[in-house]
């Protein structure tokens, strides 16, 4: 894979750079050969990943090394690339924006530093993984649960500063941010919320401090590098029960939407439940080939089929109620009463209470088998994600599926979509599959989201997250007064990161000096 | 059918929290430095390592043991228990991927930390014997 200089930085400015680094971290820390390179690029990438070509790669394993870095990428004005452990799969991986930039992968500050049991929270630094944190809490018996993504490879710091979600009443990962410890573009050190009082007593307790309140701009931002996290853990409920759904008809997900919002919002329902088409774990567990072997998108009734083999519904809704049990047992009522209102279909449901094993409580366990349909289309596969926010009714919800799924078969792709439904929003994750060795249908996959960013802009509706490649299409389609917000962000950037050393790009967020790289 | 797309398969579960255990174990394997000719404790080392670093998707009912066994069959699914692996096969696999498993770099899995894993999946039939292995016939 070809490689390229960062941008304004010579040959030898470039060694000197690395040297310096060196010089921090060791050299066994500091990455630079051909094979080093390709390890931090977007290996599932749908034909682009040679826009986005690190030119190195750096391993620190404390905040004072961390400070040291962006010191010394000012000072030579070397573009880095921070990530936790760079497993944003399916948005890029460990790449940065822009080629030429170095990887900063702080997979080696990995330490979990407190877990407070009688407050519910940890502060960990941002290498930890989820396996890790898991292992930690099981160990050493804390009854704490955390929420986990369906691919529990990465990073939990790395995924809540991306607004990843969990299927918890903690679900939404970046919620749970309570207090950072944040290294800022000129190498200064600060401690957000409570944590700015030195000897605070509150700092994982109380999110906002006095004055403006910085967690967020932290996230999804390239204001400053993360190095210690404060997160909230749920307490370990005294039962669960889940509701397993099968709906049958590609509509019913309107009137389901319609039903289960009002829940969500009143806290009969405190997590977030997905309603994804049964396509998923069908992808997960089967291949393509074994299925269909036609050319297009898998015809309707050739799913019905496999679906219908696999005693599927259409969509799949795994809703779980955490609590007292007989809390759990009343609502479980309403929300079969509210199904029973528009479908006959049995729910099977799901009991556990403390002390039984933890695999049953739908507390979650870490796993990466959520990777399997990367094998539906055969060959090497990839995904990428096209994840618009919509109101939680079926005005949207039944606009946007029947949209994207034409799309999807315009192109060929098989639709694969789920609903996540929040209080008030939901979070509409496409995910499109592909053989990464399949030159014309990445393309098509290529052009294919670019129009779906502008259908979705067209309607109202935002990502809530997206591929390095297309950060600029996203932060233009937020255009009120111009792009006011871009104006902002832009103006802080500067404001903060003058050299404009620190992830050049990241969600549309460009310095001064390399404005011109904007897509 | 249990359908739940956020969850594992059933039959990792066990693995998965014996890999909780490996993880948490990592660091002291690191910390008590083995007689380099203690080959016993180094195969050890190379385990807990291969469990920590490899275990998220290699171990039973995981991702690449999923995998594994769709390309090569089941007999060849589990990496710990394949005799016909080479070193130099699994060192360059970690570093460039292969089909759906991603590269993983030297920061993540450092050159000492890969030999050490490698040489366990190719530990010697012998070994094999020693610790009552399946697959260890000489």
């Amino acid at each position: 894979m070809k490689w390229e200089l960062p941008p304004r930085v010579s040959e030898k400015t470039f060694q000197k750079a690395l040297d310096a680094f060196a010089g921090v971290v060791g050299k066994q820390w500091v990455l630079a050969t051909d094979e080093d390179r390709e390890t931090f690029m977007d290996y599932y990438a749908a034909g682009d990943a040679d826009q986005h070509v690190p030119s190195a790669a750096v391993g620190p394993q404390s905040v004072e090394e961390v400070q040291a870095i962006v010191r010394i990428a000012n000072e030579f004005k070397v573009p880095i690339w921070p990530v936790s452990r760079g497993k944003n799969l399916g948005y890029g991986a460990a790449a940065p924006r822009m080629s030429g930039t170095v990887v900063v992968d702080l997979g080696r500050m990995n330490r979990i530093l407190e877990v407070n049991e009688r407050f519910g929270y940890c502060l960990i630094e941002p290498g930890v993984g989820f396996f890790d944190l898991f292992a930690y809490l099981q160990k050493n018996k804390i009854p704490l649960w955390m929420s986990i993504p369906a691919n529990a490879w990465g990073s939990v710091v790395g995924n809540a500063l991306e607004r990843g979600y969990g299927y918890t009443p903690y679900g939404e990962n970046t919620r749970n941010i309570c207090g950072m410890e944040v290294v800022l573009p000129n190498g200064d050190l600060v401690r957000t919320g409570n944590g700015a009082m030195a000897n605070s007593k509150s700092w994982h307790l109380f999110k906002y401090g006095f004055g403006p309140s910085w967690d967020q701009l932290f996230c999804q931002s390239n204001f400053g590098v993360c190095t210690k996290m404060g997160m909230w853990l749920m307490p370990e409920p005294e039962a669960t029960l889940g509701l397993n759904i099968q709906l049958p008809n590609p509509d019913d997900v309107g009137w389901a939407v319609d039903e289960l919002a009002p829940l969500r919002m009143r806290g009969v329902i405190e997590q977030s439940p997905s309603i994804g088409n049964s396509l998923r774990f069908v992808a997960s567990r089967t291949q393509r080939s074994e299925w269909y072997t036609g050319d297009g998108a898998l015809p309707d009734d050739v799913l019905r089929d496999i679906l219908k083999k696999n005693n599927l519904g259409w969509w799949t809704i795994n809703l779980r109620l955490y609590g007292y049990d007989e809390v759990n047992e009343a609502h479980a009522r309403i929300i079969k009463e509210a199904f029973g209102r528009h479908m006959q279909q049995e729910i099977e449901v799901v009991k556990w209470h403390r002390g039984e094993p933890i695999e049953n409580s739908g507390a979650g366990v870490p796993a990466t088998n959520a990777l399997q349909i990367i094998n539906w289309r055969g060959g090497r596969g990839g995904h990428i994600g096209f994840s618009p926010v919509l109101p939680a009714s079926s005005e949207h919800v039944l606009k946007q599926f029947h949209s994207t799924k034409k799309r999807y078969e315009d192109i060929g792709v098989d639709y694969y979509g789920s609903f996540t439904l929040f209080e008030r929003y939901t979070t509409n994750v496409n995910m499109m599959v592909y053989d990464r060795d399949d030159a014309a249908l990445t393309a098509k996959v290529r052009a294919l989201f670019k129009v779906l960013v502008a259908d979705a802009a067209k309607e109202g509706y935002s990502e809530y997250r997206t591929h390095l490649s297309y950060m600029d299409d996203v932060a233009l389609s937020f255009d009120f007064n111009n792009h006011a917000l871009l104006r902002l962000n832009e103006t802080l950037k500067d404001a903060l990161d003058p050299n404009g050393i620190l992830a050049p790009g990241k969600q549309g967020i460009w310095p001064k000096a390399l404005r011109a790289e904007r897509a | 059918m249990s359908a739940r797309m956020e969850g594992p398969l059933p039959g990792c579960m066990a693995k998965l929290l014996l890999l909780t255990v490996a993880a948490a174990c990592i660091a002291a394997a690191g910390a008590k430095a083995l007689a380099a000719d203690d080959a016993a404790q180094k195969l050890e080392e190379g385990k807990q390592l291969f469990h920590a670093r490899c275990g998220y998707c290699h171990l039973t009912g995981g991702t690449g043991t999923i995998m594994l066994a769709r390309r090569l069959g089941k007999d060849r699914a589990l990496l710990e228990e394949r005799t016909d692996l080479k070193a130099d096969y699994i060192k360059k696999i970690t570093r460039v991927g292969i089909n759906g498993m991603p590269p993983h770099n030297r920061i993540e899995v450092p050159d000492s930390e890969l030999d050490s894993i490698a040489s366990y999946l190719t530990r010697p039939a012998s070994a094999r014997v020693a610790a009552g292995e399946k697959g260890g016939t000489p």
